[in-house]
């Protein structure tokens, strides 16, 4: 059977930038697969979404924020991003207030999505 | 069928949630090390819906204690069930 | 990411430029024309208007987006840039052979491209 699927790879990515580095480890990781040529989605879940908000400056130390990576993911023909609804209501934001693109999805299509994809790693 | 695996305790992280919300209709999940907190009576009601499709690690369970005090819904499985669950799955997807 | 570790110097214009292991700048802020072309001496490249342009595309994408890219990004940030003749991989691979993403960075001033091998 020869599955459909939409890309490759799905990263789930579900925590903020600064704080941890996961985010970032996250963004490494779907970044490598694009560069070899793999499709990949990003799924910003949780405090995930936070991510994605406009405005982010560099930390108190000045260490890197992950604004200007995030703006490069078009670069690298990552342009699947992926948005947990509920999560984004939950911090009070809408769409309006994320950086990027993004498509929203409901609880029923966040279930689907490891399904129709290759391969998921969760950050 | 993919497996999902949880290895936090949903009563002290949320994470459950995310693999909750993350979960096919026939997707399983598996609860290990910490998580099988969650196949305790009074938190497995967490994993409501799951029926038939929630395990818990029997090693992870011993180790804490709880082998014994699981809900008798949820279904323990030893590290060759562990095996057998994912081999069953096309693919596995970690929480934690 | 750019090493602190000096492995080398290269010696411009009376200036003594640290190199890391790998030869990419320690210090992105010595970065010069000059600098550009003693490092592609070292490659056996004479660098033409066509490597300069590629080398400002290099640079322009670094400040926008902090990294240096791996080649898919680099042939797409070339093409939006000087057109879809140049955007492709045989003609960066003609002017920075080998591995254009790092010889053409390195040249740039920039730290090696994190997200290729």
């Amino acid at each position: 059977m020869s599955a459909p699927f939409p890309s490759d790879l799905l990263v789930i990515l579900r925590h903020g930038s600064h704080g941890t580095n996961w985010l970032r480890e996250g963004l490494d990781a779907a970044l490598v697969a694009a560069a070899f040529g793999r499709g990949v989605s990003l799924l910003f879940m949780g405090e995930g979404v936070t991510a994605l908000l406009r405005d982010q400056q560099v930390g108190p130390l000045g260490q890197k924020g992950t604004s200007a990576t995030l703006e490069m993911l078009a670069m690298y023909d990552i342009e699947t991003l992926l948005v947990e609804e509920a999560a984004l209501e939950r911090f009070g934001l809408t769409a309006a207030d994320l950086m990027l693109p993004v498509r929203l999805l409901s609880a029923e299509a966040i279930a689907a999505q490891p399904g129709a994809h290759r391969l998921v790693l969760t950050f | 069928m993919l497996l999902h695996i949880l290895n936090r305790s949903p009563a002290t992280s949320r994470v459950y949630q995310q693999a909750l919300v993350s979960m096919a209709p026939e997707d399983r999940l598996l609860l290990i090390e910490d998580g099988v907190q969650g196949a305790l009576p009074q938190l497995v009601r967490y994993f409501d819906g799951l029926q038939g499709r929630l395990f818990a690690l029997r090693e992870d369970l011993v180790a804490r204690g709880l082998e014994g005090r699981c809900e008798a819904s949820v279904q323990v499985v030893d590290v060759d069930g562990f095996v057998a669950l994912t081999e069953e799955a096309e693919r596995t997807v970690s929480w934690y | 990411m750019a090493t602190t570790a000096i492995a080398r110097v290269v010696e411009v214009e009376g200036e003594r430029i640290g190199l890391d292991p790998e030869g990419y700048l320690v210090d992105l802020a010595d970065w010069s024309p000059a600098v550009a072309f003693a490092l592609a001496e070292e490659e056996g490249l004479s660098l033409t208007d066509e490597h300069w342009e590629v080398i400002e595309v290099l640079r322009s994408f670094y400040d926008r987006f902090e990294m240096a890219p791996a080649m898919r990004p680099l042939v797409k940030a070339v093409g939006q840039a000087l057109g879809p003749e140049k955007g492709r991989s045989i003609h960066l691979m003609r002017l920075f052979p080998g591995s254009p993403a790092k010889v053409a960075a390195r040249l740039a001033g920039l730290p090696k491209p994190t997200h290729c091998l």
